[in-house]
């Protein structure tokens, strides 16, 4: 684990910004789910936390949740792209590479197969967090390209159905008939079929979904990582609202969210054979060890 | 079977110093894709990344071909080169050694990610085999990408011939990985004139290669779990609507440029020098760049069998541009004559605004759309210039 | 010795030094206000604005802030030495390099893409950075020149920077002790009494207790936090 590079040299500490103290002494870095995981969000440092995103973002909730989710925060790596979704995952305490625009799976290829070369012995996750248009439309070769070549990381898409920072264009991912900008007479295709696609082009594990489950969520997000890590590529394609682009009042966005899980991001799981026994062997190791720790403390209590 | 688990051959790491000056060499008789990817094999490169376009595709083929003989740890041919030069991104933020090469409308499709490298401080060696830029579609050598690619920020070095482009890519590595510089270095040559032709190229054994590549030596932490701040962009997205915001894009800007002057001191130590002038006292100077150079020296040489007053510059690096030096190497010159290989004159205008004197630059000869540049033209401007009549016959 | 970079403000777009022609000095030398000079000499100049300059601050940088390599213990104790040495002398880190959102605390740290807030605020007319990264010192540096009246010292690994008024190069532990002696000269030659004393501690230092924390604290934001099951939060901003 390479907890050394986010420990404050012992010297320094008591001159470290209040900030960064807490985000060390009780941020996730090298804790369980149980101790610091999206059960317990509010009741630990986060790895995101001030972000200067709409209120009421269900995507800025989301990407909250990814990084809870983590299951090794000191051995990832984020990549983003232009978009709404960077503007709050660059203020994670994760490392995050923005490049130009919809490069990020062409780059995550990269940056992981580097990993791979010189860090044979570890793991490190290489998670891409774009939005539609970054995903689907600008990046689509790339994020196709590198599902088609099996590169060994997640990509998930926070699909917003619109072009939310350059001002709510249409995407490829926005509903037939949505009226938009540069869609005045309301989009004339189809919602494009992302997670179709990225089964075609070879993803071993995907999702769609609406999360509104916190519980599911996060399981869906580490599924995914784990399975990256041994087998090839994963995708989650995550329904993460605009409440500015698509008048949603900011009280209702729960309620859309659970309204879309019945209609278009209806939850779907697909995985190989090969990434159902990591995901087995993985959670069955993770209860197994989480069992451990309550007898453990349980017997400690006694 | 992983790239680090296959064997790789036996090699002897040495100072870039000693495998440009002191190595012993043999001379080899091979083609400029040949040189270019020979360089490669002695730079000890962690991984390259490869797409096809002619006459490029030559070079990388042999990548892969030193790849499989084990001396590069990884490559792969990806998407096209939006998404090549984008990995190459990605994989520098991990810390390693990269390589890769394009031509012509492919360096033109990659720009958007090549020209964000040096803000990014990405630190790869690009090779540009250039050729026209279409329409109409051609695949004929001619340098015009080169001009896309001056205000990248990238160190650009422009090589004559085969031995050149063997020494500027090896020597690429070095610079480009400098704690003070650490933006990308191009190497240009003629596609086809050159990477396709035959050259004398004298070689230092294979066994031989750079040291590793340190990641921790760099001005911008490597984004891979190891270095810190973990709370970190190298790369910040810096827009906030204040004065602050903006100066911090200016002096970023800036240094991207300061980095690109400081090569400077490791073209003189590792090349000789920016540019290499014959004939200092001469009237008229034909001062060229890459494949034309090699016609220039050919000029050169016929202007001193005839017994005129001529020199040569041959500009060795296009970026940092070398004006103290042409300024100071021309300051007696009464012309000057800069064939080219491209229509629009880039290293003409380049010239003209390094010297108070820009009116004694002639324009050309130039020729371009794949057209080979016979010194014949060069030899007129000559004559033409010392107010000789001159019998053109092509 | 004709002083080429100088202290602020250069105003309101800044020329790079490099652009004005200083060159890194070479190895074994320094640079003095743009001038390869003796690492004594530049060492000297720099003590002397340290000891009479308002508000002296040392800035560490993530190389020595945090835990990441061997040399850093010998390192962070070597910049506390002389931090003791200095009269009055701050220290304030640079802990990161992404832009402060929403805003900075001045009095906690500085960043590099608006470190002049934090010289401004605390009125740091003399500073040494040590541990930051080149590409960022190199940021600092300059925008501190452009916009403030600042003394600059630049402690380097690697190369050394030309925007600073001093500059040193190849830094290791023994250079840092180096300096803290020619200090304690200087300081005696101009007769300043001083007990060697530590910086006091970050000023933002108080922290919550994380173990008790729960949503609630949050107040008017807990909805953007997570909601508890069947609640439904109408009152938000």
């Amino acid at each position: 684990m390479s907890l050394k590079y986010i420990t404050p040299a012992e010297r320094f500490k008591r001159y470290l910004p209040k900030d960064y103290v807490e985000l060390v002494d009780y941020g996730p870095f090298g804790k369980t789910q149980d101790e610091a995981g999206p059960g317990n969000m509010g009741q630990f440092k986060e790895l995101v936390e001030e972000h200067p995103m709409c209120s009421g973002c269900w995507m800025a909730y989301y990407i909250r949740l990814i990084f809870a989710s983590l299951p090794c925060p000191e051995e990832t790596v984020t990549l983003g792209t232009a978009g709404c979704g960077r503007l709050a995952i660059s203020q994670a305490a994760v490392p995050f590479i923005y490049g130009n625009y919809g490069d990020q799976n062409a780059m995550a290829s990269g940056l992981s197969r580097a990993f791979r070369i010189r860090f044979p012995d570890k793991t490190k996750d290489v998670i891409t967090i774009a939005g539609d248009g970054g995903t689907m439309d600008i990046g689509f070769s790339m994020t196709m390209h590198s599902w088609i070549r099996g590169e060994k990381f997640t990509t998930i898409m926070l699909d917003n159905e619109v072009y939310g920072n350059t001002g709510g264009q249409e995407s490829g991912m926005s509903p037939k008939g949505a009226i938009l900008k540069m869609a005045p007479l309301g989009k004339q295709g189809e919602k494009m079929p992302a997670t179709a696609l990225a089964q075609a082009a070879g993803c071993v594990y995907t999702v769609r979904m609406s999360p509104t489950n916190i519980k599911k969520a996060a399981k869906i997000i580490r599924r995914a990582i784990f399975v990256a890590r041994e087998v090839g590529p994963t995708f989650i394609h995550a329904y993460t609202s605009c409440n500015i682009e698509y008048s949603i009042p900011t009280e209702d966005v729960f309620a859309d969210a659970k309204e879309k899980e019945k209609t278009r991001f209806q939850f779907e799981e697909y995985m190989t054979d090969a990434a159902k026994e990591v995901i087995e062997r993985v959670e069955a190791e993770e209860k197994a060890a989480s069992k451990a720790r309550k007898a453990a403390s349980k017997a400690e209590a006694v | 079977m992983s790239a680090i688990e296959r064997p790789q051959p036996k090699k002897t790491y040495a100072d870039i110093n000693y495998l440009l000056k002191e190595a012993p060499r043999k001379q080899h008789f091979i083609t400029g894709a040949q040189a270019m990817a020979e360089a490669v094999k002695r730079a000890n490169v962690d991984m390259a990344i490869a797409y096809p376009i002619t006459p490029q595709s030559e070079v990388m083929h042999l990548v892969g071909d030193i790849y499989a003989q084990g001396h590069i740890k990884e490559y792969y041919r990806a998407e096209e080169e939006l998404g090549t030069m984008s990995a190459i991104a990605g994989a520098a933020r991990a810390g390693v050694r990269l390589f890769t090469a394009t031509s012509g409308p492919g360096l033109l499709r990659g720009l958007e990610a090549i020209v964000s490298w040096s803000g990014h401080r990405v630190p790869a060696v690009l090779g540009i085999l250039t050729r026209v830029i279409n329409a109409p579609l051609s695949i004929q050598p001619d340098n015009i990408e080169m001009a896309y690619m001056l205000y990248s920020g990238a160190v650009m070095l422009h090589a004559e011939n085969q031995q050149d482009t063997f020494d500027m890519t090896l020597a690429a590595f070095a610079i480009t990985e400098k704690v003070d510089v650490y933006i990308p270095v191009a190497v240009a040559t003629e596609g086809f004139f050159v990477t396709h032709a035959k050259g004398y190229v004298d070689m230092f054994d294979e066994e031989y290669a750079l040291p590793a590549f340190d990641s921790v030596a760099a001005p911008v932490p490597a984004m891979d779990n190891e270095t810190p701040p973990a709370r970190i962009q190298r790369d910040a997205p810096v827009q906030k609507s204040n004065f602050m915001s903006y100066l911090i894009h200016a002096v970023w800007q800036q240094e991207i440029w300061d980095s690109n002057r400081r090569a400077m001191k490791y073209i003189y130590e590792y090349l000789g020098g920016p540019i290499e002038v014959q004939n200092p006292e001469a009237d008229v100077f034909v001062v060229a760049s890459g494949c034309a150079a090699a016609q220039a020296r050919e000029a050169h040489r016929y202007a001193q069998e005839e017994g005129l007053s001529v020199g040569l510059i041959k500009v060795r690096a296009i970026r940092p541009f070398p004006k103290d030096e042409i300024r100071d190497a021309v300051k007696n010159a009464k012309a000057l004559i800069v064939p080219e290989h491209n229509y629009v004159g880039w290293l003409c205008a380049e010239i003209k605004a390094a010297i108070p004197n820009g009116g004694i630059v002639v324009e050309g000869p130039r020729v371009y759309g794949g057209m080979t540049l016979p010194v014949e033209l060069i030899m007129k401007e000559i004559y033409t210039s010392l107010g000789l009549e001159y019998d053109l016959k092509l | 010795m004709t002083k080429i970079v100088t202290e602020g403000p250069a105003g309101y777009m800044p020329q790079s030094a490099p652009s004005m022609g200083v060159e890194l000095a070479p190895k074994g030398q320094a640079l003095l206000y743009g001038n390869a000079v003796t690492e004594e000499e530049a060492m000297r100049d720099a003590a002397i604005a340290l000891l009479t300059k308002k508000n002296p601050t040392i800035f560490p940088g993530p190389q020595v802030l945090w835990d990441w390599k061997e040399d850093v213990a010998e390192k962070s104790a070597a910049i506390l030495e002389l931090a003791s040495e200095i009269p009055n002398c701050k220290i304030i880190p640079m802990p990161d390099y992404r832009p402060k959102y929403p805003k900075i605390d001045v009095k906690a740290e500085i960043n590099p893409n608006h470190p002049n807030l934090t010289i401004l605020d605390n009125r740091i007319d003399a500073c040494i950075f040590v541990g930051v990264h080149c590409h960022y010192a190199n940021l600092t540096l300059r925008m501190i020149r452009a916009g403030t009246s600042c003394y600059t010292v630049a402690l380097c690994a690697y190369m050394g920077h030309e925007e600073a008024m001093a500059s040193i190069r190849d830094l290791h532990a023994s250079d840092i002790l180096k300096f803290k002696d020619i200090v304690i000269e200087e300081r005696n030659k101009l007769g300043i009494e001083w007990a060697t004393t530590l910086p006091p501690e970050n000023s933002s230092l108080e922290k919550d207790d994380y173990g008790t924390l729960s949503p609630a604290d949050y107040g008017e934001y807990r909805s953007l936090i997570m909601t508890k099951k069947g609640e439904h939060v109408t009152d938000v901003e």
